[in-house]
């Protein structure tokens, strides 16, 4: 698929679709469990092309499970019925953890499960492209050294930092190439962490690593979407943009406006709705109000393309997704 | 640039090593403990708390700071113990059962320490009754919950029923906060108070306790 054309065209259609991050709600479509989920890649197959078939959106998006990659890495993960899994403690405590630390074989863990649900995905879904997730590379370093612990090790323990990083950012390189080969037309990865840095911090444990996946991996057939949730995101628009991607999404902690003012006007900005007060707990009003409403203040700007603010939870009413997307057309009609 | 200047404007900047340094020369050039506390490090915190309300410091940045506020507090403990002065409140704090994220109460923790409050930490996966049992036995005003997950945060419902249950509700309030947690659901389950951000409840946190 010429990516750049489906690029050019979310830039510029004058009816536009939604991309939001919908894909845990797949379980109540299968009537399965999120335990089930992570672990199938026949039901994150199907769970994603029950998702395209229901809803018109510009993209098929796979799970942002990002317990996939620190469990690679030796991480303890929970795992619940009916919530995305969680990591549990951490792997790199010293210098010497970070040094000795392997960097995992793609395939290891359940990267391999995930890497074959997108292969099974392109055959299912062929009308929109279809996008891997992956996680960032200081949110996989906060992981495997506990997230308030890697907040001061940037201060106390830069190297340390910076070891794990290079860690971290070879095997997402290698992670993503493995969708890539499978197919995939893009990914989109997930740093919601580097949104709680300065813009400093971020210009030094962040953007550097994430710039070097994008150069590795994005071509005219295959798209880097950078999404970062946190509220410091809307303060650092210039750093990410030097990372280069094809397209930016933002969480609701930060006001679309101000970040669509410093965006320019040829790259693809998403966001923002609350995917827990507006999705999970809104009501279908609710939802269609806050979605009208949100496109109100941001269609000025043509390279806005409606989302949701970070990932769907897998409870969220489908109710409400319809209404979402009912909201989109009408607001579009 | 007064000492106590100096311990503030050093933790700002983390720097928690030289924070220590400096409470220790104060508490030996005999300014009183007290003073050290209040016009050196809580000042310094307090700046930090603004400016984190501000998004003109960050996360980590707030971290490094309250550090820093309890490397030099460490040394104050004894003296003001001696001197039989009392924190300004006491809070027990918790992530709540099956949930593992911490860094927002972490954060939390930090500034309501930051201002003079006594904050017991409960950790995370905490269950209603050690939230009751804790603020019963700790004599605590004020319980705080923290919710990352959108299937946790009902948990903090339970915690009010609990703390209903225990007779406690007259005397002990309940905070709640976290990023899937709003004001609507703060009076739907019957809290006393939620805060958007970690400054807003360390401030919220003192105003309870008085």
């Amino acid at each position: 698929m010429d990516m750049k054309a489906w690029l050019h065209e979310q830039l510029t259609a004058d009816k536009r679709r939604a991309l939001p991050i919908l894909s845990f709600p797949s379980i109540q479509l299968l009537g399965i469990t999120v335990r089930e989920l992570i672990s199938d890649s026949d039901l994150q197959a199907r769970g994603m092309c029950e998702v395209a078939k229901r809803c018109p959106a510009a993209a098929a998006v796979s799970m942002m499970d990002l317990s996939v990659e620190a469990e690679c890495f030796g991480s303890q993960i929970r795992v619940s019925d009916d919530e995305v899994p969680t990591v549990v403690g951490s792997v790199v405590n010293s210098m010497e953890d970070a040094q000795a630390l392997k960097v995992p074989q793609v395939g290891a863990g359940r990267t391999g499960v995930y890497v074959e649900a997108i292969s099974k995905a392109l055959k299912l879904i062929t009308d929109r492209p279809v996008f891997a997730g992956v996680i960032g590379p200081y949110s996989l370093a906060g992981r495997l050294m506990d997230m308030t612990q890697i907040m001061m090790n940037c201060y106390d323990e830069p190297e340390m930092v910076h070891t794990t990083l290079e860690k971290a950012t070879d095997f997402i390189l290698a992670y993503i190439q493995a969708y890539k080969d499978a197919g995939a037309h893009g990914v989109v990865i997930a740093e919601p962490a580097a949104g709680l840095l300065s813009p400093d911090l971020c210009e030094e444990f962040s953007s550097p690593y994430v710039k070097k996946i994008v150069d590795a991996v994005q071509d005219d057939q295959f798209l880097v979407i950078y999404h970062n949730c946190g509220n410091a995101a809307a303060r650092m628009v210039p750093q990410l943009l030097e990372i280069g991607a094809s397209g930016y999404h933002f969480g609701n902690a930060v006001s679309m406006e101000e970040v669509l003012e410093q965006m320019p006007g040829d790259v693809l900005t998403m966001g923002n709705l609350d995917p827990v007060s507006v999705f999970r707990s809104g009501t279908p009003e609710q939802v269609r109000t806050d979605t009208l409403e949100l496109l109100k203040r941001c269609t000025p700007h043509k390279n806005f393309l409606i989302s949701s603010g970070c990932d769907i939870p897998p409870a969220s009413s489908w109710e409400n997704i319809d209404a979402f997307f009912a909201a989109v057309e009408e607001f579009y009609q | 640039m007064s000492i106590l200047t100096d311990i503030s404007e050093n933790l700002q900047r983390g720097k928690a090593k030289v924070v220590k340094e400096l409470v220790q020369q104060a508490i030996d050039e005999g300014v009183p403990a007290q003073q050290i506390l209040d016009e050196g490090l809580l000042s310094g915190m307090s700046v930090v708390g603004e400016k984190f309300k501000n998004n003109e410091v960050f996360v980590p940045e707030v971290l490094v700071a309250a550090r820093a506020m309890n490397m030099g507090a460490a040394l104050l403990k004894p003296l003001l113990a001696e001197s039989g002065m009392k924190a300004s409140g006491r809070v027990c704090i918790g992530t709540v059962k099956g949930d593992l994220h911490d860094i927002g109460k972490n954060l939390v923790k930090m500034m309501m320490e930051g201002k003079g409050i006594e904050v017991i930490d409960l950790g995370t996966d905490v269950a209603p009754e050690t939230f009751i049992k804790t603020a019963v036995e700790q004599d605590c005003q004020i319980i705080a919950c923290s919710a990352l997950l959108t299937t946790t945060m009902g948990v903090m419902g339970e915690v009010v029923k609990a703390a209903e249950a225990a007779n406690i509700r007259d005397h002990v309030k309940i905070m709640v906060g976290g990023a899937p947690v709003t004001e609507a659901f703060c009076e739907q389950i019957g809290a006393d108070c939620y805060t958007a951000d970690a400054a807003s409840a360390a401030d919220a946190a003192v105003e309870l306790c008085k």
